[in-house]
């Protein structure tokens, strides 16, 4: 049973020290503005 | 194909894979002669039967005019060998230690007044291509980032699993740091087909060829995209068998800098396609205009001033690749 707690509130750590990197992490998002278009090159 | 003397030049070819395949179709019709050599015999009929002369042993490309080196690396080696006999070499090598080995070779190729041109592949090589071309956009560049996604051949996909298992490289504030690979998290916005695909630090060749190319540039990144699972296995043996044709892939290039009044400029810049048909173009024009036009002796990334005449940008396009801007708000993450 003490096992089985200890194993259970490891999970919780976990997950609670996961969600928190998810929700704080620096990762950033796409632009959500703008677009990619092709360009030509001319020669030099 | 005539040489700057109006001599046909003889082109060789070291490994006709997925890349190679698609230098040796750019190379022969342009007119070229060219001699290939790949230990795998199956390989070979198929360069045969698109045109181009089998060379039993790889001695036999020294005689060519420019030997394009397309095998898995260590190019290092075998570049020593040609550049010795007088031979320029154009290398496609990606892994970081062999393109410093590589670069170490510049003495040699200066003594025999060769030229060994470093990183034509998509990246490095159309990556320091477009961060040549942004920065003619930018009044005084700071930052230059790169970012790939995809892979080509199977040499290229082991290579790609193996730096984001190694420790990176990158020039911050004037100093290099090398941070762990896998490292350094970053959502990127590639050209379409590609997306936005979470990017890591890996060990890769751009930041040593731009710090180059670019001595002035306070901080230099590259990045390649790679999912979890890429990033729980970098350290050990692939599971799972590379894609034999490789994948669609893009390369994306952001400079940031200051404008002639002072105002802070971000220009961005890419390219998707085939990884394997945008690294063989890149490959295919540097080697034809190499022979057509020549440069300097010595060791050099296309990224740098002295190879600038040779517009390899603009031949590129010609060969298959589009070049994209982007055009929007860039919105800086944490680089």
């Amino acid at each position: 049973m003490k096992v089985l707690r200890r194993a259970l509130f490891a999970l919780s750590l976990a997950g609670a020290i996961a969600g928190a990197l998810r929700v704080r992490g620096k990762g950033g998002v796409p632009p959500q503005e703008g677009g990619w278009r092709e360009v030509a090159v001319p020669p030099r | 194909m005539n040489g700057r003397d109006g001599r046909s030049t003889r082109f060789g070819l070291a490994g006709h894979g997925v890349t190679g395949g698609g230098i040796a179709r750019r190379l022969l019709a342009a007119g070229a002669e060219l001699v290939v050599h790949d230990p795998d015999a199956a390989a070979l009929g198929r360069a045969q039967a698109a045109g181009a002369i089998m060379a039993g042993t790889a001695g036999v490309l020294a005689g060519a005019g420019v030997v394009v080196l397309c095998g898995p690396s260590p190019h290092a080696p075998r570049a020593a060998s040609l550049l010795s006999a007088g031979t320029s070499v154009v290398s496609v090598a990606d892994d970081l230690d062999d393109v410093r080995e590589l670069l170490g070779l510049d003495v040699l190729a200066r003594r025999v007044d060769a030229t060994l041109l470093v990183g034509a592949a998509m990246a490095p090589g159309l990556s320091g291509l477009l961060a040549r071309s942004l920065a003619t956009q930018v009044h005084q560049v700071d930052e230059l980032h790169v970012a790939t996604h995809g892979t080509a051949g199977p040499a290229c996909a082991r290579q790609h699993h193996d730096s984001l298992g190694r420790t990176a490289l990158g020039w911050h504030d004037g100093r290099w740091i090398e941070p762990p690979g896998g490292s350094g998290r970053d959502l990127v916005w590639f050209p379409e087909p590609i997306g936005a695909h979470d990017c890591y630090r890996a060990a890769v060749a751009d930041p040593l060829l731009l710090h180059r190319a670019f001595p002035g540039v306070q901080r230099i990144t590259a990045r390649v995209s790679a999912t979890r699972r890429d990033r729980l296995t970098a350290r050990l043996p692939m599971l799972t068998p590379p894609h034999p044709a490789g994948d669609l892939g893009a390369v994306r290039v952001e400079a940031r800098g200051a404008g002639p009044e002072g105002e802070r400029v971000t220009v961005i810049a890419g390219a998707s396609g085939p990884t394997a048909e945008l690294a063989a173009a890149v490959a295919a024009a540097a080697a034809l205009r190499l022979a057509e036009v020549g440069a300097p002796a010595g060791a050099h990334s296309l990224a740098d001033d002295a190879v600038t005449h040779l517009d390899l940008l603009h031949h590129a396009t010609h060969l298959g690749v589009t070049v994209q801007e982007f055009t929007g708000v860039a919105r800086a993450t944490h680089w």
